[in-house]
């Protein structure tokens, strides 16, 4: 986005950086202005809610807290976004691996591919994810003609679902930072490992795995806090039984219209989110220049 | 990406940066006198625009936008922040009723909209009726050869009718007095819905259910066998079984609600939206509509403008066990009941 045009445009009060002096803050203010205009400020009005609707008080976060619905639905929050991370870690790592090694052709083939189903529309996959999933649907078909199963399997409408869809989903999230730290990596420290004596697995699992670990740490971040705030996916691939946090709130504003718990809600899931980013921080220290390759 | 910007979080946002902007793209498209018609899009607000939209315009001059889908969320952000773009909308009467109660509503202009015309049943001080439905049920006929349900008691037999069942996911009327009357209660001791014996009667068959959250979803599990039987708005199996499909209705038993039309509170083009009110609500556009769609007229003299064959089709030539949901029950206890309907079904 053109930055010189936006502030044209919306005019900010903000002070110019002095011209020559190119100090990152300058150019940030743009896009700071932006956020705290159309974000921060309407994010705040809402958490405000929380604590002064219909009353002031903590009601809410009562009622968040001692309801078993409420409790219950935070866990399934938690729950799907940890599997879904894990099972996007297990099939990811390979992808990217496979990326960093390959012929530059395939890996930018692959790459494609990896990109064309994010440029996909996000209904129009997790539609397909239905069609192919439900007991009528192909893959249940296929596997009775084979006679591999009698009864369709349930995959779909539960835990099952919306594992698989929002883990097809999420799959670029996570390769896409790995790949770029697998590739920083030098080739020659696994011949050096091979050298050293080390076997296959052992070159994988002592000098591999340690090195690739902040590209890990830093997708499967990504994956687990996108899938907190997950809403059309499981909406339409779970059960009402696995309901997730994010379609609790939309029920809230746009059913029961009761904005003060929704809000409340919200800061339940942001507090979560922000808490993990702390944590990540703690134990993977933004070094400068980690990526440079 | 598409799924944070639908989340309700950004959604909430939206409506609240709706209200600091104090315009949206929309109303400052719509010319001076323009009215906005909000609805729940596919083929039901498809034919509102064509039977009722297109010729309002041809006839007065003002001109009606489309937007949707209807949103309950962004219809009290817009009243709150007075800024108000939604002139007419379409709602579920249930809704209807809370939100007047809440203060959400302009009052109806009966000296413009002809009320003498009108089903009371549908209209009140604050929303004029849109059109009538009824919650069916049908059922795949490539699945149940032969075994016609003979009443909602066929949902909760799943010895003879086997597979999934589907109804409508929200909060709402229809499902919890279907299981009422499925486990016996008779049709005019329904109200007040006893809630504990509705969700114990739903329990005998939870794990079977499947929820469709809208039309086109209700149809897909229909026409595929997904859930080979479920309950659904009559209008919907009505274009599964046009479509040529194999399924069929039950109506020996239906479940009729409606859906009104209601003018939000602060909206700038008033006049114009009760003109289009008594178009919409008019016996010719009420006949077309109907034709269409296979959902009731709520004015009393479209039925005189429709063909035998069209008149068929309707939910209202089914009264025979058929049973009017009662919206004023509903109205004074939306927010219990979904509160107990989410949980449970939570669970």
């Amino acid at each position: 986005m053109p930055t010189d045009t936006m502030t044209a445009t919306l005019a900010l009060p903000a002070a110019a950086a002095p011209p020559r002096r190119r100090s990152g803050l300058a150019w940030l203010t743009p896009s700071l202005a932006l956020l705290a205009l159309f974000f921060v400020l309407p994010v705040l009005s809402l958490l405000l809610r929380s604590i002064t609707e219909p009353e002031f008080g903590l009601q809410h976060y009562a009622e968040l807290v001692g309801s078993w619905t409420y409790v219950k639905v935070l866990y399934n929050t938690l729950l799907v976004a940890s599997v879904v991370t894990v099972v996007t870690v297990v099939l990811g790592f390979p992808v990217a691996w496979l990326m960093a090694i390959m012929p530059s052709r395939w890996s930018r083939f692959l790459m494609g591919c990896l990109l064309l189903s994010m440029w996909t529309n996000l209904l129009v996959r997790t539609y397909a994810w239905m069609v192919l999933l439900q007991r009528t649907g192909f893959i249940n078909q296929t596997l009775m003609k084979w006679g591999v199963i009698d009864e369709p399997l349930a995959l779909v409408n539960n835990l099952t679902g919306v594992t698989i869809g929002m883990t097809y989903i999420m799959l670029p999230f996570l390769v896409l930072p790995l790949h770029a730290t697998i590739k920083a990596l030098d080739p020659a420290i696994l011949r050096a490992a091979a050298t050293c004596g080390a076997s296959r697995w052992q070159a994988f699992w002592l000098v591999l795995w340690p090195l690739a670990l902040p590209g890990v740490a830093s997708g499967a971040l990504m994956v687990f806090v996108m899938s907190l705030g997950y809403f059309v996916t499981p909406a339409l691939l779970g059960g009402a039984s696995h309901m997730m946090l994010a379609e609790l709130i939309a029920q809230l504003v746009q059913s029961l219209l009761n904005w003060g718990l929704a809000g409340a809600a919200s800061l339940v899931l942001l507090v979560i989110t922000l808490g993990l980013y702390a944590l990540q921080l703690k134990l993977f220290p933004a070094k400068g220049g980690q990526h440079a390759a | 990406m598409t799924d944070t910007l639908r989340s309700p979080r950004r959604h909430a946002i939206a409506t609240l940066v709706m209200g600091l902007l104090g315009a949206t793209s929309l109303s400052a498209q719509a010319q001076q006198d323009g009215i906005v018609f909000t609805s729940w899009g596919g083929t039901t607000q498809a034919a509102q625009k064509k039977h009722w939209a297109v010729p309002f315009t041809a006839v007065t001059g003002i001109t009606v936008q489309q937007d949707g889908p209807t949103d309950y969320g962004k219809f009290k952000a817009m009243v709150e922040s007075g800024n108000v773009t939604w002139d007419v909308v379409d709602v579920e009467a249930d809704f209807a009723a809370k939100a007047a109660k809440d203060g959400l509503l302009e009052p109806i202009d009966y000296s413009v909209v002809p009320k003498a015309q009108l089903d009371p049943r549908f209209s009140g001080p604050y929303h004029v009726g849109s059109f009538y439905y009824a919650f069916v049920m049908a059922f795949n006929k490539d699945i149940y050869k032969g075994k016609a349900p003979a009443n909602f008691s066929a949902l909760f037999d799943t010895k003879t009718y086997p597979g999934k069942r589907t109804f409508y996911k929200w909060s709402a009327p229809g499902v919890l007095e279907l299981a009422l009357l499925a486990d016996g209660v008779p049709a005019d001791k329904l109200y007040p819905l006893d809630l504990d014996r509705a969700f114990k009667k739903l329990d005998t068959i939870k794990g079977n259910i499947v929820w469709w959250t809208g039309g086109a979803q209700s149809q897909q599990l229909l026409a595929s066998g997904e859930a080979p039987i479920g309950v659904f708005w009559n209008g919907r199996v009505h274009s599964v079984e046009s479509s040529g499909q194999n399924v069929d209705v039950s109506w020996t038993q239906s479940l009729t609600a409606a859906d009104v039309l209601v003018v939000p509170k602060g909206s700038k083009r008033k006049a114009q939206a009760m003109k289009f009110l008594a178009y919409a609500a008019g016996a010719k556009g009420q006949a077309d509509f109907a034709t269409d769609t296979a959902y009731a007229p709520v004015n009393l003299g479209s039925k005189a403008l429709m063909s035998p064959a069209a008149v068929k089709t309707l939910p209202d030539q089914f009264t025979k066990g058929q049973i009017n949901l009662n919206m004023a029950w509903w109205a004074e206890n939306r927010d219990v009941v979904a509160k107990r309907w989410y949980a449970w079904q939570a669970q």
